[in-house]
């Protein structure tokens, strides 16, 4: 029994460990070059900022570097763990964290804030009430007899998607080929680059969808077998669906409002985790936290690295993350999946 | 009595058409109910509505004595459990998995199986004994393997009434076997109630020669047409009204001087 207890703590270091690596070695990579040292000497926890020679590294690791460390774990973590949990939920290993409309309602939000109204802050008012109101929208389409069954609320999601897509061509076409257009373009392909500490308000509605998800994570196992399975189980499904759903949702739009819309990472990082761990959601929904939030802030390293201008992460995801997706696919002969 | 499942005067219509008609019948423990009848006559509605998945529109059901309507799913869960007929399952959980999903009813509103849940979860699995393959993703099991994981989940769920929806449809004759020895052994050893649909009236009186307290009822569009003891229920007569069908029912003698009973099928009327 205490070498069950030892694995468990083991593998719970592991997950904790990956994303905080990963953040920590971020700190010493990017276009301006900080020496090894000299990065170590500026993050030492005896050095404060103002005793440090060059204000311009400090502000460089923590004013640019660090907050988009930690806003891409939150970023990535939300991601992946929306995309399990819709998975489980609607059945359907095919679903991503976008299924209900939420990455097209948001588009289309921001970009009738940066066409509209000039952008600002009501990027991020206008992306998240859209984001959350096509989720609503969905359910609404999807609802029959008063209870939204779920293949048609997935149709009611696809439909609403493509709805809120026809809206955001129309604002591309009227928009400003040279302010507009590309600052709309970048936002639907996603990044980190402007983020600061001033959005880390975002992270509150993030961490409590997040944090439903992962205390009710046992429960997506018994949704997953059907309605009806899960009533005679002893489940009350249609509560449960409810919290689940408006977790995601709630960190989903939280985390697109910020870093615009991010795909790939909601659909494949599950299904890596999948393959590693296997599909309880016990364990599949803490190792989707950790792998997202450490691919994304990988990821995100990248994208700010590699070139003089920044590439976006949308771009980046789907280069990296394919080839290394179809490596476990084949390594793991599916992952049981036949 | 001694009610642990009891049915009065039950109907359920859809908005178009009534699917279940004055259905009235009782349940003590220990006791086998086989519930036969042809396609769509009602069975699995009426086991719907056995379960509140659906809401009866008249008559009332009580579990254990008390209305149903009383219960919230997490009580009916524990007093109920339930076996399927077709499953599916999305994602390739392993057969434990699947077992540990029985204990739902047991486990806190948020939160995981605990030590307690697997005992359990395993003490039922030796019961039907499926312990070896207990880390086997449930997707490559065969159908016989299955339907012995899907009965050891209702017994991870500690309900006294099991309610089985064609539970041997879509097997061979071995892995029915199996299947009805492990229901009989569960019945002798832990007085454990059976609410089983089916088609075969071979089941009926298997249950019957192995010494258990079996009652059949036909349904009927609906009703009930017929119900009581396997040879008083199961009739050429009343084969060939609800079926329509031509049969014979005969008498085996076994070599151990026992008999059983057999249905053969002659034609359709």
């Amino acid at each position: 029994m205490s070498r069950t207890i030892a694995k468990k703590w083991l593998v719970r270091s592991i997950i904790l460990l990956l994303p905080i690596s990963a953040m920590f070695l971020t700190l010493f990579v990017g276009r301006y070059h900080i020496g090894f040292f000299d990065v170590l000497s500026i993050i030492a926890p005896w050095n404060s900022g103002d005793q440090y020679s060059s204000d311009q590294l400090w502000t460089i690791i923590f004013q640019l570097r660090l907050p988009r460390a930690i806003a891409g774990a939150m970023i990535g973590a939300s991601l992946a763990v929306s995309g399990a949990a819709y998975q489980g939920v609607f059945r359907n290993p095919l679903v991503n964290s976008g299924i209900l409309g939420v990455s097209s309602g948001a588009s289309f939000g921001a970009s009738l804030a940066i066409v509209v109204f000039g952008g600002g802050y009501l990027n991020y008012l206008l992306s998240f009430v859209f984001g959350v109101a096509a989720v609503l929208l969905a359910y609404l389409a999807g609802r029959i007899y008063g209870s939204a069954p779920t293949i048609t609320l997935v149709l009611g999601g696809v439909v609403v998607s493509s709805f809120f897509s026809a809206f955001t061509s129309m604002l591309k076409y009227v928009a400003d080929p040279y302010s507009e257009l590309p600052a709309l373009t970048f936002w639907t392909m996603g990044s980190l680059s402007s983020i600061g500490y001033k959005h880390f308000w975002a992270f509150i509605p993030i961490i409590a969808g997040v944090g439903i998800i992962y205390l009710s994570r046992w429960k997506i196992n018994i949704l997953s077998m059907g309605d009806k399975e899960a009533a005679t189980l002893g489940l009350d499904a249609k509560w449960y669906k409810v919290l689940i759903i408006g977790g995601a949702t709630l960190s989903t739009s939280s985390a697109v409002c910020i870093s615009g819309t991010i795909g790939w990472i909601g659909l494949i990082v599950p299904h890596i985790c999948r393959m590693i761990v296997g599909n309880d959601n016990t364990k599949l929904i803490p190792w989707s936290m950790s792998l997202g939030a450490t691919f994304l802030i990988l990821i995100d390293t990248l994208s700010r690295s590699i070139s003089t201008s920044e590439i976006p992460i949308g771009i980046l995801t789907a280069i990296l993350g394919t080839p290394f997706f179809v490596y476990l696919l084949k390594k793991t002969k599916g992952g049981g999946w036949k | 009595m001694n009610g642990i499942l009891s049915v009065c005067d039950l109907s359920f219509s859809y908005p178009e058409k009534d699917v279940v008609k004055n259905v009235t019948f009782d349940m003590g423990q220990g006791d086998v109910v086989c519930l036969m009848g042809p396609n769509g006559c009602g069975k699995t509605t009426l086991l719907d509505n056995i379960m509140s998945i659906h809401q009866a529109s008249k008559g009332e059901i009580f579990l254990m004595e008390k209305p149903l309507s009383k219960y919230n799913r997490r009580d009916v869960a524990k007093h109920m459990a339930y076996v399927p007929q077709i499953h599916q399952v999305v994602f390739p959980y392993t057969v434990e998995q699947i077992v540990m999903m029985g204990r739902t009813a047991h486990v806190g509103q948020l939160g995981e199986p605990g030590i307690k849940d697997m005992e359990n979860c395993r003490k039922a699995m030796e019961m039907v004994g499926i312990s070896d393959f207990a880390k086997k993703p449930y997707n490559q099991l065969s159908g016989g393997e299955i339907k012995l994981v899907l009965l050891a989940r209702a017994l991870s769920q500690q309900a006294r009434l099991l309610v089985m929806d064609e539970p041997t449809a879509n097997l061979d004759f071995k892995n029915e076997l199996v299947f009805l020895e492990t229901i009989v052994k569960l019945n002798m050893m832990d007085k454990l109630s059976i609410l089983i649909a089916t088609h075969s009236p071979v089941h009926a009186f298997y249950f019957q020669e192995k010494g258990l307290n079996v009652e059949v009822i036909m349904m009927s569009e609906g009703a009930v047409y017929s119900k009581g003891s396997p040879e008083h229920v199961i009739t050429e007569e009343n084969i060939s009204n609800v079926y329509g069908v031509r049969s014979r029912i005969f008498k085996e003698m076994c070599t151990d001087g026992s008999s059983i009973r057999s249905m053969a099928l002659l034609g359709t009327l």
